[in-house]
């Protein structure tokens, strides 16, 4: 199965909402048949440039980041379930490609403190 | 009436003629079969040359003795090569030349064989080695390709084991509300500077 990453933007909401909506929407996939392999946050963060949602003017937003592997046939219907949820700022599915095992450009050193 | 005329005809003519007169043949000119005859020629009748006894006799025998010696050269001649060609097909040195052609047509023949033989081993001998060849290459490839699909099968056994190992720590239902609450304490920062020395910081401003 090919292999996704969902970044999303939720909110600057209190932890137990923010918990509750990133619960929610892994349940979601997970009903639709995904696996989700990995969730990280990235925290609440300043965004970029001021977003419109749901009639709402966002300036901050919390950033979570979901590995999953699902069938590409279900990304329309998620996506669209997302747009929906009051929650969410910006859903954003981007396909993970397969990493290769080392990279040219760095050498030894750099890709130590990099790892760190 | 009389027109000078030229033509294959007149070539023997030509050859008898004295070299002084002109060479003419009677030629119907103006008038036709059925005009009427003309008035200073009313009373003609053509008598052809009287012929002379003496002088006949005399041609007679000459011409009869002449046409003796002409037939009997003639015969002379056709006898002579009659017995060339008899001598040709049944003399005696048409057998001894019979049998020579015979024995070498025998030996080309022989000669022959042994060639042929000689290439059909060697042909023989050349197509055995050939198949050999053929078999061993399609034993190397058949080998070739088990062995790819050996390697193959193997690559992907261990991507599935791979793949197995890192299932341990998907996420389920059962650990979504730990990792939600792991993931809430521990905010990752992916953003990091790096100068021209290669001098990585990881420390940024969190806004």
């Amino acid at each position: 199965m090919p292999r996704y990453e969902l970044a999303l933007i939720l909110k600057a909401m209190q932890r137990p909402e923010t918990a509750a909506a990133v619960r929610r929407t892994v349940e979601t996939l997970m009903e639709r048949g995904a696996v989700v392999r990995n969730l990280e946050n990235m925290g609440e963060r300043l965004l970029p440039y001021k977003m419109t949602k749901h009639n709402e003017r966002h300036s901050r937003g919390t950033y979570f980041l979901v590995d999953f592997y699902c069938a590409p046939s279900i990304l329309d219907g998620l996506l669209n379930h997302l747009h929906r949820d009051v929650d969410v700022v910006r859903p954003t599915v981007l396909k993970k490609e397969e990493q290769e095992p080392k990279s040219s450009c760095c050498d030894e050193k750099t890709r130590q403190e990099m790892k760190r | 009436m009389f027109q000078v005329i030229g033509g294959r005809s007149v070539q023997a003519a030509r050859l008898l003629a004295p070299r002084s007169t002109v060479l003419v043949e009677a030629v119907r000119g103006r008038k036709s079969r059925s005009d009427p005859v003309a008035k200073s020629k009313e009373g003609r009748i053509k008598v052809p040359v009287s012929v002379d006894p003496v002088e006949m006799v005399v041609l007679k025998e000459r011409y009869s003795e002449y046409k003796l010696i002409m037939r009997a050269l003639r015969m002379e001649f056709k006898e002579g090569v009659l017995r060339k060609k008899y001598e040709e097909e049944m003399g005696s040195q048409a057998e001894l030349r019979a049998r020579q052609e015979e024995e070498e047509h025998r030996a080309l023949m022989d000669w022959n064989n042994q060639e042929n033989l000689r290439i059909l081993k060697a042909r023989v001998i050349r197509i055995q080695q050939e198949e050999e060849e053929a078999e061993r290459k399609k034993m190397e490839a058949a080998i070739q390709r088990e062995q790819e699909q050996q390697e193959f099968i193997r690559q992907k056994e261990e991507e599935i084991l791979k793949l197995q190992e890192e299932a341990k720590n998907f996420v389920t239902l059962e650990n979504l509300d730990q990792r939600i609450e792991e993931a809430l304490d521990n905010p990752k920062n992916y953003n990091f500077a790096i100068d021209k020395e290669g001098k990585v910081v990881k420390r940024t401003v969190l806004q």
